[in-house]
């Protein structure tokens, strides 16, 4: 099977920096890591890859300085490393960045199935995955924690609220992967030490045939208008002092209140 | 954009009946509707079974549902739902459409979004509307920190998934009047390369902690497994259920099924008292519902203690065992009298 894996870099927990006129990250000023749930993203597609005999292709949208990302990837087992990275990407939203992965699958393609993680952690919105399928015209399941694959199919598992459902899929197609997928492996020292001979292939709008209309802040329908911090009531009791006192006294005004 | 009129909202089947997070978008597409002085539709796809379902929409305020009735609705399939709502918003135009953010919605809605080329705000909390254009600003949480975004969209319909469990439950109007209409999509539309082969539910749990009245619930401020245990001491006490935030459940001190927040559920009881807890958005987005708030840190400053109706500075670790004896105490002299 011919994989490709979409690993997003994130801003390291505290380094996250927004432009105050434009609302969205300043990505390349910020220290980057690897999307923790892109791991198990990443090891799904190549453990599913070494059972079928097949390749992945990592592919991250992201400015220059995410190449180490995706040099980690490749110490994580991924077989091709792509960073797709132009100013003209900048700022995008879902529509924007789910259109530049699948201008980038329809060039690295033909593919048997693309893989993404549950959900970023920067942008929380769980989206990208289902819209580039749908960019694609591929079907897609999310939230998938255990993958089969038969002769001509994989079998899926996917978490609903209600518990799960087993998911007969005909490749190619789109999915989504849950942390409880596997137990990522650590990085092989064969491959750390092979990372300088590596070649990260960098793309370009051009390069990926991208209509410039559906790219980055221009091409997203989705603005953020502003950010605050939400704001809290006033009228709070506060209650400090030695143990006995604020159990009793939490006690007394719980009681008062007739919620106990 | 004057071509797009009216607020629809999606209607989720679960194969026995609508879901809960529909009656939310109700209320709220409802709500949305009135001050918009236009109607409010609902789009349903479901297998045959669901028609009942229809008019019970009705009465909960809907003006008109929107029905696709058919064997092969009978699973949820991405592709197949997403292009059936796809034709039913190029048909109908509404202004607004708001899908639950299930884990049905959250595949669905992005899929639409992809489809007909729409921006599509994910996992709001609250909504504005902005007369002089008919904006829908949509307010969500983001970066995990104690940020809120409020975000327009420049495509119509403006669309966004909803948060279970922030807005209350749509109340029933007697005598609403509204319409049913069935919806033929295109045999294309049914096409598909997904089967589902099986469903199997979760095993029950003995606790629904969205139903819960009363909450207690544990964060890493209380240190261990150990001290949390008596948790479940404090909620037999108060006859209430055990919550917790995401990093107490990786921990393993507790099931996940009790996890509170963006990754984990909704509650809306009437007392909820937090021990330990940092009360970091991924969790307070959780805790909307939430009558009376009661956080115990250590720290007067954490986040929990500023959203706090009762804000208790002390270690958890040795007021919640003396909450427990003492409300044993209370509990032993009312039995007597
Ligand atoms: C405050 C704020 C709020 C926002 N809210 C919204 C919103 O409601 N709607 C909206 O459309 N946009 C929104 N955005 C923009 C959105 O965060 C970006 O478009 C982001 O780059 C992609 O979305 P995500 O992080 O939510 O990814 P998700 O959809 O959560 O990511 C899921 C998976 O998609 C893949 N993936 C995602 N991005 C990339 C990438 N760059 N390269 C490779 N793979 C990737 C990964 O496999 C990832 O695990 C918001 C931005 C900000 C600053
Ligand atoms: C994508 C994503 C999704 C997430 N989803 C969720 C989610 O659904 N639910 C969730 O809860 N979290 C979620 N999180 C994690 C969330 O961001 C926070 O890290 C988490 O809620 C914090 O848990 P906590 O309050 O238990 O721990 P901490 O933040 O470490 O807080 C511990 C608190 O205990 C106090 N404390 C310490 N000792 C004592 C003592 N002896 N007595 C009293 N107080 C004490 C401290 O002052 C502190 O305020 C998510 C994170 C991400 C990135």
């Amino acid at each position: 099977m011919r994989i490709m894996c979409c690993l997003k870099p994130v801003p390291k927990p505290g380094s996250v920096k927004v432009d105050p006129e434009t609302h969205t990250l300043k990505r390349e000023e910020s220290e980057l890591v690897l999307n923790p749930y892109d791991r198990y993203a990443l090891e799904a597609a190549v453990e599913l890859a070494e059972k079928t005999n097949g390749k992945v292709v990592a592919v991250s949208m992201a400015p220059p300085n995410a190449k180490d990302i995706l040099l980690e990837a490749f110490a994580f087992g991924a077989d091709e490393l792509v960073l797709l990275s132009d100013r003209a990407f900048a700022g995008a939203d879902t529509l924007a960045t789910s259109y530049t992965l699948a201008c980038a699958a329809k060039k690295l393609g033909p593919f048997d199935l693309i893989v993404c993680g549950k959900v970023s952690v920067d942008g929380e919105t769980a989206q990208v995955g289902p819209e580039l399928a749908a960019w694609l015209g591929l079907p897609s399941v999310t939230w998938v924690k255990d993958i089969k694959p038969l002769n001509d199919s994989l079998e899926l598992i996917r978490t609903r609220e209600f518990g799960e459902e087993k998911i007969k899929a005909k490749p190619p197609l789109v999915i989504t992967i849950e942390h409880e997928a596997n137990v990522p492996r650590p990085p092989s020292i064969k491959r750390l030490l092979k990372q300088d001979e590596v070649e990260v292939k960098i793309l370009s709008a051009g390069d990926i045939g991208a209509k410039e209309e559906y790219l980055g802040l221009n091409g997203s329908p989705t603005q953020v208008i502003d950010t605050f911090a939400p704001e809290y009531h006033g009228k709070r009791e506060i209650i400090s002092g030695p143990p006995e006192e604020v159990s009793e006294r939490l006690l007394s005004i719980l009681k008062e209140r007739g919620l106990i | 954009m004057e071509n797009y009129q009216g607020v629809a909202i999606f209607g989720e089947w679960t194969g026995r009946e609508i879901h809960e997070s529909t009656y939310e978008l109700l209320s709220e597409g409802r709500r949305l509707a009135d001050e918009l002085k236009t109607h409010l539709i609902v789009l349903l796809p479901g297998p045959p079974e669901a028609k009942e379902a229809a008019s019970e929409l009705i009465s909960y305020g809907a003006d008109k549902v929107i029905a696709t009735l058919d064997e092969r609705l009978n699973d949820f399939r991405d592709d197949i739902y997403a292009r059936i709502v796809a034709e039913k918003i190029e048909k109908y135009r509404p202004e607004i459409m708001l899908f639950p953010a299930t884990s049905l919605g959250q595949a669905l809605a992005p899929r639409v979004a992809g489809l007909l080329k729409l921006g599509l705000t994910a996992h709001c909390i609250a909504f504005e509307i902005r007369q002089e254009d008919r904006t829908l600003i949509q307010v969500r949480p983001s970066f995990g920190e104690q940020v809120m975004a409020r975000i327009i969209s420049r495509t119509r319909p403006q669309m966004a998934t909803v948060r279970p469990g922030v807005f209350p439950h749509a109340k029933k109007i007697e005598g609403y009047q509204g319409e049913i209409e069935i919806f033929r999509p295109s045999e294309e539309a049914f096409k598909s390369s997904l089967e589902v082969i099986e469903k199997r539910p979760k095993p029950k749990t003995d606790v629904d902690i969205t139903k819960a009245q009363v909450i207690v619930a544990g964060g890493l401020g209380l240190g261990s497994k150990e001290h949390f245990q008596k948790l479940f001491d404090l909620a037999e006490l108060l006859d209430g259920a055990v919550g917790a935030t995401r990093p107490v459940c990786h921990l393993g001190w507790i099931s996940e099924d009790h996890m509170i927040g963006v990754s984990g559920v909704s509650v809306r009881p009437k007392l909820y008292l937090g021990f330990g807890i940092s009360g970091s958005l991924h969790h307070t987005v959780g805790l909307q519902g939430v009558e009376t708030l009661v956080a115990i840190n250590i720290d007067e400053k954490a986040p929990l203690m500023k959203q706090a109706d009762i804000a208790v500075q002390g270690d958890a670790r040795e007021i919640l065992p003396l909450l427990i004896k003492k409300l044993k105490k209370l509990k032993s002299q009312r039995e007597n009298d």
